[in-house]
């Protein structure tokens, strides 16, 4: 496969859009060409640039009366009371899930608390990697670059690995701290959306990471799920607004008997 | 619409009005016609709810919203100083275009910079960033084939990136 060629089916491989053995070729030739290295960062940096101008914006409250009217007018009775009545029942219904959660007596709820403020920062964390340029620290989808990078940044050796084939191409690493250290975070690609993978030992001193196993490992916050795995030696934590189960399809893949969806 | 329906479309299509605006803020240049085109959106897809048969809905509403800025656009000649537009012509750097752009925040950089790119392009990269379409999806979206969506979101992306740059640039 020539440069050229290799250059015009660059924007089809980042789409997910050719078929394994084109893929293969051009990610054969990417390995050796800078020109495509920059082009493909370039890229990847335009997409998370995309996603986050999309994210910033919401309709304004006076669309969001006038489209009610627009409806409540053309002909649909009662239409905003109940579409408000409907908003407040919902909401006191998650209330009250989140309540029957968070109880559970006093000892899990002082866990609990804990734990919120670990999801929290997490969010905050995630979100904050959403802006441009704070994604990586180290832009790659070589898990051969991206797990020697940590060495000497954080006081253990994260399980790294390029999940593209199935579906879950490595975007980078960065570093993080969260609950009282420095964690890795790793980032992952999903479809148009981005995946955050927070992970330090298991065997963590710092009481804040080390969390009770009786609270769900599935959380909704903002839109976005956080999603507690076990991945071997490492507690981990995915981040995303994708689906609850492609996070535990990941999950299940960074686990180290897993791994690599062999 | 029967009383049930509209339970189901307040709880299935408003939830994505966000998006809704946010897709026709991409698609046209002018706020104003993108809360235009949001609100006839809205009129339309409870028009045609009675013919939602499941699936996405966010995918749905998106849909419909997008058609509606099309029909929107060749109604009132929006953009129509862009169609003549062609990257060999147009090709070159034009500072004091790139002079609106200035000292934008980052995200109005990228509205910015999408309001100026040919709608043909503005539209595979909606399709694709924000619909979130396969190339043969978006190739019946826009009748081209798959090969021609390939190519032309590659320049696309190209001239996005450029845009980009440049209104850093003159920024700093």
């Amino acid at each position: 496969m020539t440069h050229d060629e290799a250059l015009a089916m660059l924007d089809a491989l980042l789409d997910g859009e050719l078929a394994p053995p084109e893929a293969r070729e051009v990610e054969a030739h990417l390995m050796g060409c800078a020109e495509c290295a920059r082009v493909r960062e370039r890229r990847l940096a335009l997409r998370e640039r995309l996603l986050h101008a999309r994210n910033a914006i919401t309709a304004p409250a006076d669309l969001r009366r006038q489209v009610g009217n627009a409806i409540a007018g053309s002909g649909v009775t009662r239409f905003r009371p109940r579409w408000r009545a409907g908003a407040v029942v919902r909401i006191i219904g998650a209330a009250a899930a989140l309540l029957l959660v968070a109880s559970g007596g006093w000892w899990m709820a002082t866990r609990g608390a804990a734990e919120r403020e670990l999801q929290s920062e997490l969010l905050a964390s995630h979100i904050r990697s959403l802006l441009p340029g704070h994604l990586t620290d180290v832009l790659s989808s070589d898990q051969h670059t991206v797990k020697p990078w940590f060495d000497g940044k954080v006081d253990f050796s994260p399980p790294v690995t390029d999940l593209a084939a199935e579906g879950f191409p490595l975007i980078g690493g960065r570093l993080d701290y969260v609950g009282g250290r420095v964690v890795a975070a790793l980032a992952y690609g999903r479809r148009r959306h981005l995946i955050s993978v927070f992970l330090w030992p298991a065997s963590s001193p710092s009481s804040a990471l080390s969390v009770p196993s009786a609270a769900p490992a599935l959380v909704t916050r903002q839109g976005y799920h956080l999603l507690r795995g076990d991945c071997g030696a490492y507690t981990c934590w995915l981040v995303s607004d994708v689906g609850e189960s492609d996070l535990q399809e990941l999950v299940g893949m960074l686990r180290p008997s897993g791994s690599g969806g062999e | 619409m029967e009383s049930t329906d509209h339970r189901r479309f307040e709880e299935l299509i408003l939830p994505h009005l966000d998006a809704g605006y946010a897709l026709a803020r991409w698609l046209l240049r002018a706020d104003e016609d993108a809360r235009d085109v949001v609100q006839e959106g809205a009129l339309r897809a409870v028009r045609a709810f009675g013919g939602y048969r499941g699936g996405d809905p966010r995918a749905w509403f998106l849909a419909i919203v997008r058609n509606t800025a099309w029909s929107w656009r060749r109604k009132h000649r929006r953009d129509a100083e862009w169609e003549e537009f062609d990257d060999e012509l147009h090709g070159g750097a034009d500072p004091s275009r790139d002079a609106d752009l200035d000292r934008l925040g980052a995200v109005e950089q990228v509205h910015a910079a999408l309001g100026r790119l040919a709608p043909e392009y503005r539209d595979v990269i909606v399709l694709r960033e924000f619909e979130g379409l396969s190339y043969r999806e978006i190739g019946e979206a826009i009748g081209v084939p798959v090969g021609t969506v390939m190519s032309r979101l590659s320049r696309a992306r190209k001239r996005l990136e450029e845009l980009l740059i440049r209104s850093e640039r003159s920024a700093r």
